[in-house]
């Protein structure tokens, strides 16, 4: 047989056997030359040129690039060593090290540059899909063309072929430092040896769990007024993110052996079936994949949080934008609103218009609030906007009431007020004391006003014309007066929102229209959660498959036992059941590790993305379990091929 | 009624035009308590006979009877099941699970029974204490000698009292002391519990600690011994006898 026979058989019996490996590879080529696709495509301009996404999308491709290089480095591994015995047997009948390298170089040459091709293509004929994807999340109204690129083209191969030879380098570096008789016992070498458990052992367990309970105790208080100042606040970040990343390594070296050793001591050595062919693995294989494990989790924590945060945002950009702009558009100059009103009114579309004057006044609330100073918030003197009911139609004070209006959770959560109390106003002159009743949600005037998102005062008519005589002027803003035009039938919305961009705005912060705000928000949104999820889905792939080559590897391993039991008369599906418990936690462990990390991440911090939580991190979990749990499917599928051929 | 029973036994491998015939039709009959030893050279066909018997491999044709069920026209997963309750084994190279300790490698194949675990812990005790192991009950297999792993593995064989232990080589990977320590220990059980072993072995020390020795020659019984009352030694010179006269030019290592 000729060498470059030899290769082909390799090649065709590789191809059986690693068809997720091609699979990852060609995925990974088709995402990245799609994105490459994507950045050089001039309809993107749209996308990219108002909110910077050329740059969001170029850093993601680097970082595909570095997921998916990582992986195929990982792969290649795992696929050297693998075949050391084979490449032991070319030395062993008087091959040299260089042809044995070029047999193999020529061999995932072949199968990596042939999936390259297909993925390029495939990425082609994807790219348009994807950016109809990103358009309709952005909210850009914009046809989705398709051009080859030749100079995406260029890049893929370009990036591919640099880590082809990082690749090579490293199978090269391998052979070098191997002689013949090591290269048959690598296997055998890799398995970490059964022994007890040591006190150490037992220590890193506990430790483990310790750390990440912890780690989620302090993200639960982190924005409940325990940390104050900027500061403080920094350092438990990284206090949390130090513990759980630390204890999600502790929780695999030692933990789940430990937890699983307790149970295996309860069971006095009577084990049944499912617990020696899944118990025993579990507790003696996970330990020296504790490294790969945690990266894995963190990573996909990571990657499951930031989405959840990115859709949480853009589930609710509508309530959001509702807090910040109070009507369907919002003014603060007379002459703006009047302008506006009267392009309605000759379009013939009916609106509400409600008129407040703010005034800000220095208020001392110290005896209205629950929790201590917090921030750079001085309780005793803090600036609010105050103004009068009489612009409010479910609102009616005496004299001396007052209640606040505008309430989100953001502001809860730095802020928690009792629900009666006394306010102090602090004039020039005279400090006036009103009794502080309660609570109302709606934000009667926008963010112009409210600083983006403080509670407003609002007081009786008489009581705001006597503070109108005694305001400090320093504190005053420049308009004075929020105008807000409600449309009344909401279907001629967008009509009135194609007029309101011909309204000459002379400072864009100070008047706004609700719908543009929400739909820049989703635009923003839109791409960050386009790209992490792209990225997300990239690195759920690579992981997924670097787990299956896991179980691969260490079914091999383990089919001695499968022929042992089998001997005795446990036949395949008594083994199968074992076996698919064993995946269950093999695959559900870092699952469900990773889900509780970003579970904890999320919750900490999501009121400051938006106002829903459980619908949109559901979502993203539900999906991401999903995915994940085919790489477990398929490698039950694996094991029962093997534990078939183990008798 | 014979408690093993094999008739007209043939087993070939290969296809139609390459077939290798292995077993050439063997009658066997087997006793309740006896303890026999299968002889032969490499490639006479006594580990296939072994296999045979039982049901790891399937023949090609006749049939075997274990307690008057007849394994040859049993299905897969009966079989399986039958092995699990009924056979006992001795394999050469130990066959225990690395993973698991003494005990729970001992306990296995109780793990399908649903006998009490107190009752379970019973047996275990005095199969451990009878092979001098129970010591060792919580070492795993890495921790052992050779002998001592065997004695694991015969003490698997013995705990779930099935009605035939089959032992394939159980002395071959161990050194002279501690094989006839085993095989001691397994002509102790013989007797006390009156245990039926079918052990298939090269070794002739081995073969004298047994009630009959057959002699397997190119797929068909040679000849066979009894002890009767010999003692081991003079058992064991008849064995040789034999031996050198079947050995000729296929006398091994």
């Amino acid at each position: 047989m000729s060498i470059n026979q030899l290769i082909w058989r390799n090649l065709r019996t590789n191809l059986k056997n690693d068809y997720l490996y091609v699979f990852a590879l060609i995925f990974s080529v088709a995402l990245y030359f799609a994105f490459v696709t994507l950045q050089y495509d001039p309809s993107m301009d749209a996308v990219e040129g108002s909110i910077k996404g050329e740059a969001g999308i170029r850093t993601a491709s680097v970082l595909l690039v570095a997921i998916v290089g990582i992986f195929l480095l990982y792969a290649n591994k795992i696929f050297i060593k693998r075949r050391s015995k084979e490449i032991g047997l070319f030395q062993f009948i008087g091959m040299t090290k260089s042809t044995v390298f070029r047999i193999v170089g020529t061999e995932s040459f072949l199968l990596y540059f042939g999936s390259l091709l297909i993925g390029s293509f495939l990425g082609f004929s994807v790219s348009r899909l994807i950016m109809m994807i990103l358009f309709n999340l952005t909210g850009v109204a914009n046809i989705a063309t398709l051009q080859f690129s030749l100079l995406a083209f260029q890049q893929t191969i370009l990036v591919f072929a640099v880590i082809y030879l990082v690749m090579m380098l490293s199978n090269w570096l391998y052979l070098k430092k191997q002689t013949i008789l090591a290269l048959f016992h690598t296997v055998s070498s890799t398995e970490d040896k059964v022994r007890k458990m040591s006190a150490l052992e037992v220590l890193t367990g506990v430790l483990g769990v310790t750390f990440i309970l912890a780690g989620y105790y302090i993200s639960s208080q982190l924005f409940s007024g325990a940390f104050t100042g900027m500061k403080e606040l920094f350092l438990a970040m990284l206090l949390i993110l130090a513990l759980v990343i630390i204890g999600t390594y502790l929780f695999y070296k030692g933990s789940v052996r430990f937890l699983l050793n307790l149970y295996r001591r309860s069971r006095k050595g009577h084990l049944n079936l499912n617990d020696v062919v899944s118990l025993s693995s579990l507790m003696f294989r996970m330990r020296s994949n504790a490294m790969l494990l945690t990266i894995i989790t963190t990573v996909s924590a990571l990657a499951i949080g930031l989405l959840s945060l990115s859709y949480i945002s853009y589930y609710s950009a509508e309530q959001t934008a509702a807090d910040y702009v109070a009507a369907d558009f919002s003014f603060s100059s007379e002459e703006e609103a009047t302008t506006f009103t009267e392009l309605l009114r000759t379009d013939g579309i009916d609106y509400e218009e409600h008129v407040h004057e703010v005034l800000h006044v220095d208020v001392n609330i110290e005896d209205i609030m629950n929790t201590s100073a917090n921030f750079n918030l001085d309780p005793s003197r803090t600036m609010l906007p105050v103004i009068s009911d009489h612009g409010l139609d479910d609102v009616r004070l005496s004299a001396n009431e007052a209640i606040f209006s505008g309430y989100n959770d953001l502001f809860q959560k730095f802020l928690s007020l009792r629900s009666s109390g006394t306010i102090e106003l602090i004039g020039m002159e005279q400090t006036l004391s009103l009794q502080y009743i309660g609570m109302r949600e709606e934000f009667p005037v926008s963010d112009y006003f409210t600083n983006g998102g403080m509670p407003v005062i609002v007081v009786n008519e008489q009581t705001f014309a006597q503070l109108k005589e005694d305001t400090d002027p320093e504190l005053q803003y420049r308009n004075s007066h929020y105008f807000g035009i409600d449309i009344t039938d909401s279907s001629e919305l967008q009509q009135a929102n194609t007029l309101y961009a011909t309204v000459p705005i002379e400072l864009e912060w100070t008047s706004k229209s609700r719908l543009d705000t929400s739909a820049s928000q989703k635009m923003n949104m839109g791409l960050v959660m386009f790209i992490v999820g792209f990225l997300g889905l990239a690195f759920l792939i690579t992981s997924g498959c670097i787990l299956y080559f896991k179980q691969m590897d260490e079914g091999a391993e383990e089919q001695w036992s499968y022929t042992i039991l089998r001997k005795l008369g446990f036949t395949s599906n008594d083994l199968m059941h074992g076996i698919r418990l064993k995946q269950l936690f093999n695959f559900g462990i870092p699952l469900v590790v990773g889900l509780l990390h970003s579970y904890f991440a999320v919750q900490s911090g999501w009121f400051l993305f938006g106002t829903e939580l459980w619908t949109p991190m559901l979502a993203v979990m539900g999906i991401y379990t999903v995915l994940y749990s085919v790489f477990g499917l398929l490698s039950v599928l694996h094991y029962r091929k093997i534990v078939k051929a183990s008798l | 009624m014979p408690i093993v029973e094999a008739r007209k036994l043939h087993k070939s491998y290969g296809n139609k035009w390459n077939k290798q015939e292995v077993l050439k039709g063997i009658d066997l009959q087997i006793e309740q308590g006896e303890f026999v030893s299968i002889m032969g050279a490499s490639g006479s066909g006594k580990t296939t006979l072994l296999n045979v018997l039982s049901s790891i491999d399937k023949a090609s044709s006749g049939s075997v009877h274990i307690e008057g069920q007849e394994l040859t026209r049993m299905k897969e997963k009966q079989i399986a099941e039958f092995r699990k309750h009924h056979l006992g084994f001795i394999f050469q190279e130990y066959h225990l699970l690395d993973t698991l300790t003494v005990k729970e490698n001992i306990l296995l194949p109780l793990s399908i029974t649903s006998l009490p675990q107190n009752e379970a812990e019973q047996w275990f005790q005095t199969v451990a204490k009878e092979l001098g192991i129970y010591e060792l009950r919580d070492k795993y297999p890495n921790e052992l000698s050779g002998g001592q792993k065997q004695r694991t593995s015969a003490a698997r064989a013995f705990i779930h009292q099935p009605s035939v232990i089959f032992a394939d080589e159980p002395t071959g990977a161990l050194d002279s002391k501690s094989a006839s320590d085993l095989l001691n220990k397994l002509s102790e059980l013989n007797r006390k519990r009156q245990a039926t072993i079918v052990m298939v072995t090269h070794d002739m020390t081995a073969a004298s600690f047994s009630n009959r020795v057959i002699f397997i020659r190119d797929g068909q019984m040679y000849t066979q011994l009894h002890r009767g009352d010999d003692t081991r030694q003079a058992f064991y010179e008849a064995i040789m006898q034999t031996q050198s006269v079947l050995g000729g030019v296929q006398h091994e290592h």
